[in-house]
């Protein structure tokens, strides 16, 4: 990377992003080229030591010269001899037509996880010799039992080489039972006696071999036989704030210890206060009782006062009660009677979706009281503006749209603040909930889309309206020739638009004539948008504003 | 080159060695003597001694050559008429001295060690000129038979007795233990020199590692094995249970992994494994590989198989940590059998250095046929889709580093030959996004084939004729039969995404 120096020019850092120019060798004087060479040390990514074996040089010679590349010498594979490689290897593959998905680990491909050993093959050919031939026990079997034992001792003693723990038969018989089908009981015992033999060859290690994990830390680091250790948890940055708060939650730890300690030591001394207390008034009775055998012995009369306790026992107890409460010596312990959400200690935890749920019932309560309070605002107010505000649902019931359909067919996106992720709403659920809010005036398209609606409301000297919406336009799309009109027609807001319309269309013919014939005194107006009468863009003019005597 | 690449030797030699004559029964673990090697006398360091029917055999390590060609040579081999170099003493612990190799040698690893790390005078200006003669590997695969045969003795007298396990002769094996935690830490102790601290935390972010001190692991430990319709030999030690290292054979199941001693167990193995693939998911098939991506967290046994398989192949793979941090590419190819595997690499889920291969292999049955290519090509397509820019972790091996940079010229000459042709100018970080490659890997291999020149004052990009006349005849060769390549079209893979605890928690 870095020039050898000593040459008279100095040499410019060489740029990454510094476009170079691109020659062939014989486009630059070959003496030159040459005297060019070695002005770079080269990286290999080899370690050091390794970078000057012979075979490599050579192959590395190879790479960058004209003489053939060198290849590296290594202990080749060769074809096993004496190996039936399709009696091993018998299944046949069949190659799905789909790139292959697969999660299924080597434990669940490899089916009994125990395999027998020759040893255990003369074992068993042995054992089944000795047996009738509809009772031989099989070499799925006999690994079954194999796997069980195993299992068993791995779990009962993972430490069983260090500490020779022998499992007891009636331990592994029980686990067996539970493990495998009954009829594996009656070889139980003989497969018990040659598995602890084996065990007892191996110096009680797990039959099958297995890698050295790590142990002790510490100790097992150099050897490299010890394999596979889990990496340590990713050290969280030390700071002094940490530090502090460590130090604060050791403290208060220490503190909850010793007052939890105290507590029980002052319940055992109030329990030793009350087994005296047992004792005195034994005693008490005791000596009452010699006192009684005196009295009637002399023959003393008198009242047996002295016989039975003076104060009443609950007052007593009353006075210790508010003497202890008085001098409160033991450390104050503050057991808080609720709990932060407010219900008592014992009461359940409240769950997730209840607590949501609540929420919820808030927000809704109050958009409907803010619904409430803007619908008695607008009370009466109609708002025939150009662009008026999107209409609260439910506003004003003689002016809304209603729906010519029994309801909206509208698709609701899932709420993004679920009560239950996983639980989705139900579309039929999404069906009935009507649409309560519109985030803005719905698009032209939409509109068209729409069933259609009407709405009835009386404009100013008491005309009479009828609005319709989500008729289906006469025209779809206005002809360029139509379009081109209003090209270079400028909105003027003081000019009474026009209308483009064809007074002999079949479609407005047959619209008139489903209009009854009325006085002309007053007219309805019918206008398809929510701007009634005023629509600049040429999409929208295609829309059929009609004037007609309506009835009063 | 050649005399570039030797500038660490000799440097801050320390105390000379004390050399002198040996014998057959004073060579010793540590000694450095000169054996005979391809035909010639190498020097070599003993790693290990053991008696066989035919005598006394030591593993050697030749210096210069990889470490897959250590072997076990016999007597015949050394020449004792030279003098050999005695591991320099150091204070020798419980008074043990520097003894034949029947006794036991508490310090020999603490010798080997400290050889290890003083460089010592390298020759291979010298030899640098036959390393293409062919290798007898009959012989050398003879001679790797671990076994002494039927009168069996001890196998290996004198495997370092550090690392013996509790042996199952013992009768108490809580002493055994004892002396075992003991003497593995006397090793550890040994290697505080060297920064154990600096070493784990080294293996702690990276899947490969520099150099591993313990002794033990320095000698291969399987001598065969048989896999699929293959017989391999490993190449280096691989910390498979210590049981088969006194096996002859040991059989690994070709589609799960799992290995055997026992031809019985093996064999019942293959009759109830229903895999034919590895387990995981198919992201790229064409007529002639397949790629199959596998979270080393939900498939812990195979992947830990898969890095035993792999380790005896790979000198600089660490084991040490688990594999749930990483996620392997295995490549296969289609048979009436299944899916084999081919080669693989492994790539850390989130690699703070930028790596896009950890560990990369081919496996030996199938190396030099072109798959190390698709493997590479592959691990960079991944790249692209990730908008990253990617390099495979160091230190890289010779065979991956010669995998890597035949790749690398191939694809920079031909984009570089388009800008020549077209006479335009290219920087080095166009190169690099056009490839995935970073941008240190497109300047490293700029100038290790001489393309980067300064020239009147100007950095300058040359096309060496050699390189273009290759690159010619390479695409006359394609014509007639065509150079496999992975097709980008046919990946199904989006890069995965791992949650936030997995982040936390490192895997
Ligand atoms: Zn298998």
């Amino acid at each position: 990377m870095r020039p050898q120096m000593g040459r008279t020019t100095r040499v410019k850092k060489l740029q990454p992003r510094a476009p170079q120019p691109i020659l062939r060798q014989d486009q630059i004087e070959s003496d030159e080229y040459d005297s060019l060479q070695g002005q770079y040390k080269v990286e290999t990514g080899v370690e050091k030591s390794e970078e000057s074996e012979i075979h490599l040089q050579a192959a590395l010679a190879g790479t960058g010269s004209d003489k053939e590349t060198e290849e590296i010498p290594a202990p080749p594979a060769q074809e096993s001899s004496d190996f039936d490689y399709d009696a091993l290897y018998s299944s046949v593959y069949e190659k799905p037509a789909t790139y292959i998905r697969f999660s299924q680990t080597v434990e669940e491909c490899t089916g009994c996880q125990y395999d027998m050993t020759t040893e255990d093959d003369t074992f068993l050919k042995a054992y089944n010799q000795k047996k009738s031939p509809n009772s031989h026990l099989s070499e799925d079997d006999f690994e079954r039992i194999m796997e069980s034992y195993e299992d068993t001792a791995q779990i009962q003693a993972p430490f069983a080489s260090v500490d020779q723990t022998q499992i007891p038969f009636d331990t592994m018989r029980n686990s067996l039972s539970k493990q495998l089908d009954s009829k594996y009981q009656m070889y139980a015992k003989d497969i018990y006696d040659h598995w602890k033999a084996r065990r007892q060859d191996t110096a009680n290690r797990p039959l099958q071999p297995s890698l050295k994990f790590e142990t002790q830390p510490d100790h097992d680091d150099g050897d490299p036989y010890v394999c596979f250790r889990r990496r340590e948890i990713r050290q969280t940055r030390k700071t002094r704030a940490r530090d502090v708060q460590s130090t604060d939650k050791l403290r208060k730890l220490r503190k909850e210890l010793d007052i939890g300690r105290e507590l029980i030591r002052m319940t055992s001394q109030r329990e030793e206060y009350k087994r005296d207390l047992l004792a005195t008034e034994k005693h008490i009775f005791e000596q009452r009782q010699k006192v009684k055998e005196a009295k009637n012995r002399l023959n003393i009369k008198g009242d047996d006062d002295d016989l039975i306790n003076q104060v009443p026992r609950k007052r007593k107890a009353m006075d210790f009660n508010n003497q202890a409460r008085g001098q409160q010596p033991a450390p104050h312990l503050r057991i808080p009677s609720h709990r932060s959400d407010g219900r008592p200690l014992d009461a359940d935890l409240e769950t997730l979706a209840e607590v949501m749920a609540r929420k919820e019932n808030i927000i809704n309560k109050e958009l409907e009281e803010k619904v409430m309070k803007h619908r008695q605002w607008n009370d009466k107010h109609i708002d025939v503006t150009r662009e008026p505000l999107p209409p609260v649902h439910g506003i004003g019931n003689g002016s809304a749209f209603r729906s010519a359909t029994a309801q909206y067919q509208l698709l609701t996106p899932p709420s993004s603040v679920a009560s239950d992720s996983s639980d989705h709403p139900s579309p039929s659920k999404m069906d009935i909930d009507p649409p309560a809010f519109r985030f803005s005036s719905p698009l032209d398209e939409e509109e068209t889309q729409a069933q259609p609606a009407y709405r009835r409301r009386f404009g100013r000297l008491g005309r009479l309206w009828i609005d319709r919406r989500g008729m289906t336009a006469v025209n779809k799309e206005p002809h360029e020739i139509e379009s081109d009109r209003w090209k270079y027609d400028q909105d003027d807001d003081e000019e009474q638009p026009v209308y483009e319309m064809d007074p002999y269309s079949t479609t407005a013919l047959r619209f008139r004539s489903t209009i009854p014939l009325l006085s002309p005194a007053r007219r309805v107006q019918q206008a398809e948008s929510q701007r009634p009468g005023i629509s600049s863009s040429p999409a929208a003019a295609r829309t059929v504003s009609v004037s007609q005597p309506a009835p009063t | 080159m050649t005399t570039g690449a030797l500038n660490d030797s000799g440097t801050g030699s320390p105390a000379p060695k004390q050399k002198g004559r040996a014998t057959v029964d004073t060579l010793s673990i540590g000694c450095i003597a000169m054996v005979e090697k391809d035909g010639r006398p190498r020097r070599a360091e003993i790693l290990s001694i053991k008696e066989t029917k035919s005598g006394r055999q030591f593993y050697c390590n030749f210096d210069n050559f990889n470490k897959r060609l250590d072997e076990w040579v016999p007597t015949a081999r050394i020449d004792f008429d030279q003098d050999v170099e005695w591991p320099s003493v150091e204070k020798p612990k419980d008074g043990k001295k520097n003894a034949p190799p029947t006794s036991k040698k508490s310090t020999v690893a603490k010798k080997n060690v400290t050889k290890r790390a003083v460089p010592t005078t390298r020759e291979a200006s010298a030899a640098v000129s036959d390393g293409g003669t062919p290798h007898p590997w009959t012989d050398f695969v003879d001679s790797q038979k671990p076994t002494p045969g039927p009168d069996g003795e001890e196998k290996l007298t004198l495997a370092l007795d550090l690392d013996a396990t509790p042996g199952a002769e013992d009768d108490d094996p809580m002493d055994v233990d004892e002396v075992a935690a003991k003497a593995v830490a006397a090793k550890t102790d040994t290697q505080e020199e060297f920064s154990r601290e600096e070493e784990i935390e080294k293996l702690r972010v990276g899947g490969s590692m520099t150099q591993n001190q313990a002794e033990i692991s320095r000698i291969r430990n399987i001598s065969k094995v048989q896999y699929g319709k293959y017989d391999l030999y490993p190449w280096y030690f691989s910390p498979y249970p210590e049981a088969f290292t006194e096996e002859d054979v040991m059989y690994i199941c070709e589609f799960c992994l799992r290995y055997y001693g026992d031809i019985k167990s093996f064999t019942r193995h293959r009759h109830k494994c229903t895999l034919q693939h590895p387990p995981g998911n198919e992201i790229y098939r064409d007529d002639y590989v397949s790629f199959f991506e596998i979270d080393g967290r939900r498939q812990r046994e195979w992947c830990r198989n898969l890095c035993l398989l792999s380790k005896m192949f790979l000198d600089h793979k660490t084991l040490y940590y688990d594999v749930d941090p990483f996620l392997f590419y295995v490549m296969t190819s289609r048979d009436e059998k299944g899916c084999h595997l081919v080669g693989y690499f492994s790539k850390e889920k989130e690699s703070a250095d930028g790596y896009n291969v950890a560990c990369i292999l081919t496996l030996p049955q199938f190396q030099r046929k072109g798959y190390g290519r698709l493997l590479i090509q592959f691990s960079y397509e991944l790249s692209k889709i990730e908008g990253k820019l990617g390099s495979p972790e160091k230190p890289l091996s010779d065979l991956g580093l010669l995998s890597y940079r035949q790749y690398w010229t191939e694809n920079l000459v031909e984009i570089l030959l388009e800008y020549n042709e077209k006479d335009e100018r290219c920087s080095i970080e166009s190169l690099a996004q056009q490839l995935a490659m970073t941008t240190a890997d497109v300047e490293h291999t700029l100038q290790a084939l001489k393309m980067q020149v300064y020239h009147k004052g100007e950095h300058k990009l040359v096309l060496p004729t050699k390189l273009i006349e290759r690159h010619k005849a390479s695409k006359e060769k394609q014509k007639t039969n065509p150079k496999r390549l992975i097709d980008p079209t046919l990946i199904q893979w989006k890069p995965p995404v791992f949650t936030a605890s997995t982040r936390t928690w490192g895997w």
